[in-house]
């Protein structure tokens, strides 16, 4: 029998996350670079001055080099050196880290997710933008007064992070005497509305998708798996993997279909056909009756429709997906495809046959409960993991050069260590989020607009012309 | 009750300058010994500080490599002067921005804006050569100016000497037979407890309330002895934690602050890590030494508006001469929290806005819960206006508000007043580089616990650089007040509504939304 992941066992086990120190086999560039000029009078200053270690005396008496990677930036030895002989810069290394969107400071703190397991806290206000596009145009809702919060942060009080994939029937049916007459589709619960996205790099995917296995199996979510990269090391982690076929190879991989609780069928590629996604779908639930089949679609202007059309036939899940580099150049794109979907389908009246799974443009622990509150059900983490891993975010311009992504045989492990941790981290920050809106489970954060507030509309509200009719 | 005006004497400005040796500028000239043949002619044609004391005659012994020559606390012209380089015979200068002055602050405290509240904290003045005003962060504050700021260049020599106005405000207006306790200036400033940050701060915080004859906090942290001397001039914070709270400390002070949230972390509570908790702060709070202290979230005796009232009525009953200050931060519906405030009986009603500071908060809440200052100020103010009572209660804003037009204008959006706190922090030599939680704490010695480290902040000479910035931004509405035609600052707060026509509303304009 396929084993969904949620058989809830007889015994209640509260759901946590196990993280490890994990250090990967390199480091980032450290983010400051400090110059001790020549006219260094070695008084020592800088060695009283730093609190972080950085200015050491060295064997022979005088500064030591400077050890960049324990710098944060505080000034206090420049400031401290009579002769001005200290200069802290940003590093030109680390600057030079992803790209606008993928910024220096989200791949520090993937990185530092990966390796402790820890969430980012810091202190001062927030020394950002004031707002921004995309997942930065809106913010949470906490109301602290009107609705007061859960203590989940410090485990007094359970908050649920599991989300339901699968479709939900509108209403049941009884018999007369009181017995269930209706078939209750299958659902599968995952603890946490986070699953791991198939690989996007090119290169060296088998170790790589044993590690996401692995993490998925620990975190008892799922992990995508396209057909081609099926092979026999991954048979232990079946019940945790979402098989993803492309067009026409359904029938080319029945025995896959036949072990896997949920089958993604991928039409990124592809215009809207309806007929072969029926018949897709019946040959999937002919061979395995008991799988849940996702549609995934590319996430541009269109997916709306598709996704109707793909619930009208009766897929139990939607995988909308954007290219990251979409994201970078358009940020905006996430809103418009995930609201736009979600409200859809809610306008139509078939929002709880589906599942929404988001994927793309997703670089910090905030962009899941934001997915959330635009329409997803869970969202799907690709280029996140990836960094954790050595990407350098290229988005496969430099793949032939060598993508730096590898994970070698004896990496295994600690990879996936490091996607554990950086999940862990997520969900920790998302139980931050839902304790101070006073939630008791993430499922009731989908689509709640009201949890957000959102720049454009307070702006024109406060600021613009809001009830003059020209 | 109103405290006699007369007895109060403006501070005075005395210098009060950085103890480090040197300091960042905005430009730096480097030197390539190699080219240099120490003719000085450099040094001849620099209007402002290549003097031979600077290029010492030790540092061209060295045969190679690049020696910095700038020395910050003199002004180089930077790139419109160059007049070192192009005098070089042997080309050896060059002049650039100085890379450190990259790296200082962020968008919302650009490096200007510390650089030049770090110049008002030493002589009470900006020099102009910053930015004093606004930020870098493309909305609110930053995109809003005073209309007669577009109309001509400000000068900083005619803000000084714009004539006196009266920019004090009065902080009870419920006729409740409480004081009316007035202040000199439009601020007070902001909570931050001991163990956020340490106590020579806070007592500089306090000997500077003092002078000007308003307010400091005690934030969460419990009320230090070596406050008691300033007790008038003391808020006595009352937090979830309760650490440090007793009859004794709410009887103390003239006013006591609720604090329901606090608008970098609404909803996750006051958060010490371990490390910075000493014997002295856990004496102080009542809890054991290096362990991380939670307050929790939130008042677990305060789940609606009727507890509330009991809450804010059980601190009068208290103290039956203190005012209720009321702490909250900016959810959508802060306007209804306001009201149920106002029926609660509170004097006063705190709005932290989301990007107010914070000694420990994670990242996810500093930079994606609640709303920024500039909307929910309006907000409140035309839902009281609203409901008629408006007059009664006073408004003190909170949150990310860093400069004296920040203050300004945030009163013309509908506050009565400000509350300070980041920028007295900065004015002491802060530099947001925001290490403030980790191990021993603020390496500056400002947010910290460790002894060692605290001894870097002499109190009387914070609390006179604290003193001098405010002696700045007095001048500064003066200006303002003058500019705009009014006598007092308690005129620039709008009488009705906020509304926004056509980008201008009370004399302000916002940018994006100007037609």
């Amino acid at each position: 029998m396929n084993t969904s992941v949620n058989r809830l066992n007889s015994t209640f086990m509260r759901y946590h996350v196990e993280t490890r120190e994990a250090q990967w086999r390199f480091k980032l560039p450290p983010k400051f670079r400090v110059k001790i000029y020549n006219n260094c009078v070695n008084v020592q200053e800088c060695v009283q001055a730093c609190v972080y270690n950085v200015h050491r005396v060295g064997e022979d008496g005088r500064v030591a080099e400077p050890v960049e990677e324990l710098c944060r930036g505080c000034h206090r030895c420049t400031l401290s050196c009579p002769k001005g002989a200290i200069c802290v810069e940003l590093n030109p290394a680390f600057e030079r880290l992803g790209d606008s969107y993928f910024t220096p400071e989200r791949i520090e703190n993937i990185f530092f997710e990966a390796e402790t397991g820890r969430v980012p806290v810091s202190g001062a206000g927030y020394g950002g933008a004031f707002s921004g596009r995309g997942f930065d145009s809106f913010w949470f809702d906490f109301s602290e007064i009107v609705r007061p919060t859960r203590d989940g942060i410090h485990g007094r009080e359970y908050i649920s992070t599991s989300v339901d994939l699968g479709r939900k029937p509108h209403n049941l049916f009884f018999d007369d005497s009181g017995n269930l007459v209706s078939k209750v589709p299958e659902n599968i619960e995952i603890p946490i509305p986070i699953i791991l996205d198939a690989p996007l790099s090119s290169s060296s995917k088998s170790n790589l998708n044993l590690a996401l296995a692995k993490s998925a199996s620990i975190l008892n979510t799922f992990a995508i798996v396209s057909a081609d990269d099926y092979s026999d090391d991954l048979s232990d982690y079946g019940s945790n993997l979402i098989l993803r076929i492309g067009p026409n190879e359904a029938r080319k991989v029945a025995g896959l279909i036949k072990t896997s609780p949920i089958v993604e069928l991928d039409y990124a590629d592809n215009a809207l056909d309806e007929n072969r996604i029926t018949d897709d779908l019946r040959f999937v639930r002919k061979v395995n009756p008991a799988a849940l089949v996702s549609a995934r679609f590319l996430g541009e202007d269109s997916v709306t429709e598709k996704s109707e059309a793909s619930v009208k036939v009766g897929v139990d899940m939607i995988h909308l997906h954007v290219e990251d580099e979409t994201v970078v150049h358009d940020p905006d794109v996430v809103k418009r495809i995930i609201r736009g979907t979600h409200t859809r389908l809610v306008e139509r009246g078939i929002r709880d046959q589906v599942s929404i799974v988001f994927s793309g443009g997703i670089a910090e622990a905030a962009h899941v409960p934001k997915s959330i509150i635009l329409g997803a059900d869970a969202v799907a983490i690709g280029l996140a993991y990836e960094i954790a891993l050595g990407c350098k975010v290229c988005h496969g311009s430099k793949h032939e050069a060598g993508c730096p992504l590898k994970v070698e045989e004896g990496d295994v492990e600690l990879a996936s260590q490091r996607i554990v941790n950086l999940v862990g981290s997520w969900r920790d920050q998302l139980l931050e989020v839902l304790g101070g809106m006073g939630l008791r489970e993430v499922r009731r954060l989908r689509g709640e607009l009201g949890r957000a507030i959102f720049f454009e509309e307070l702006e024109m509200k406060i600021f613009g012309d809001e009830d003059d009719s020209e | 009750m109103i405290q006699s005006r007369l007895a109060f004497k403006v501070p005075e400005v005395k210098p009060a300058v950085s103890k480090e040796p040197f300091r960042i500028g905005k430009f730096e000239v480097l030197l390539d010994r190699s080219k240099c043949t120490a003719c000085g002619l450099c040094a001849q044609v620099c209007p402002t500080y290549i003097g031979s004391a600077i290029v010492e005659y030790e540092a061209f012994k060295k045969p190679s490599g690049i020696l910095r020559v700038t020395n910050a606390r003199a002004m180089c012209e930077g790139l419109v002067c160059r007049k070192c380089v192009e005098s070089c015979p042997t080309k050896a200068l060059t002049v650039r921005i100085n890379p450190q002055y990259l790296i200082l602050g962020d968008k919302r405290w650009t490096a200007d804006l510390i650089l030049s509240t770090w110049e008002q904290a030493e002589s009470g003045k900006p020099s102009g050569r910053y930015e004093y005003r606004v930020g870098d962060s493309g909305g609110g504050f930053d995109k809003i100016r005073f209309d007669f700021e577009l109309e001509e260049e400000v000068s900083i020599n005619e803000i000084f000497e714009a004539e006196d106005r009266d920019t004090s405000i009065v902080l009870n207006r419920r006729r409740d037979g409480r004081p009316e306790i007035s202040i000199p200036i439009p601020v007070y400033s902001a909570d931050m407890s001991f163990g956020s940050i340490s106590l020579r701060v806070m007592v500089a915080r306090a000997i500077a309330a003092k002078a000007w004859n308003t307010f400091t906090s005690t934030g969460e942290g419990g009320y230090p002895n070596e406050l008691i001397p300033f007790k008038d001039h003391v808020i006595t914070q009352v937090a979830t934690g309760h650490f440090g709270v007793n009859a004794e400390t709410v009887k103390r002070a003239r006013i006591v602050c609720l604090k329901y949230a606090q608008g970098a972390k609404p909803g996750l509570g006051g958060h010490l890590l371990a490390d910075k908790v000493t014997p002295k702060v856990a004496e102080i709070r009542e809890v054991v030494p290096y362990i991380s202290l939670f307050s929790p979230f939130p008042f677990h005796n305060v789940y609606s508006v009727e507890d509330h009232y009991r809450h804010v009525q059980l601190i009068k009953d208290i103290n039956p001469k203190a005012l209720v200050s009321v702490k909250v931060s900016t959810p959508i519906d802060v306007d209804m929290v306001a009201i149920g405030s106002y029926y609660a009986g509170a004097n006063i009603l705190q709005v932290d806005g989301g990007f107010g500071g914070t000694g420990a908060a994670p990242d996810i809440a500093k930079k994606n819960i609640a709303m920024p200052i500039e909307y929910a100020i309006p907000m409140v103010h035309n839902y009281l206006v609203k409901e008629g009572v408006r007059d009664e209660m006073v408004i003190m804003a909170s949150g990310g508000i860093r400069t004296a037009f920040d203050v300004a204008k945030i009163i013309a959006l509908g506050a009565d007043g400000a509350v300070i706190g980041t920028s007295e922090l900065v004015a002491l030599g802060c530099k947001r580089c925001g290490n403030c939680e980790r191990g021993r704490g603020c390496p500056s010695g400002i947010a910290t616990t460790d002894h060692a480290l605290s001894l870097l902040i002499d109190p009387e000479w914070g609390a006179q650089r604290i003193i001098n910035m405010y002696c700045s931004w007095k001048k500064q509405w003066n200006y303002i007040l003058s500019k705009l035609g009014l006598s007092s600052i308690r005129e620039l707060r709008p009488k009705n509504e906020v509304k926004f026509r056509k980008g201008r509303f009370n004399h302000l304009v916002h940018l994006d939304h100007l037609r």
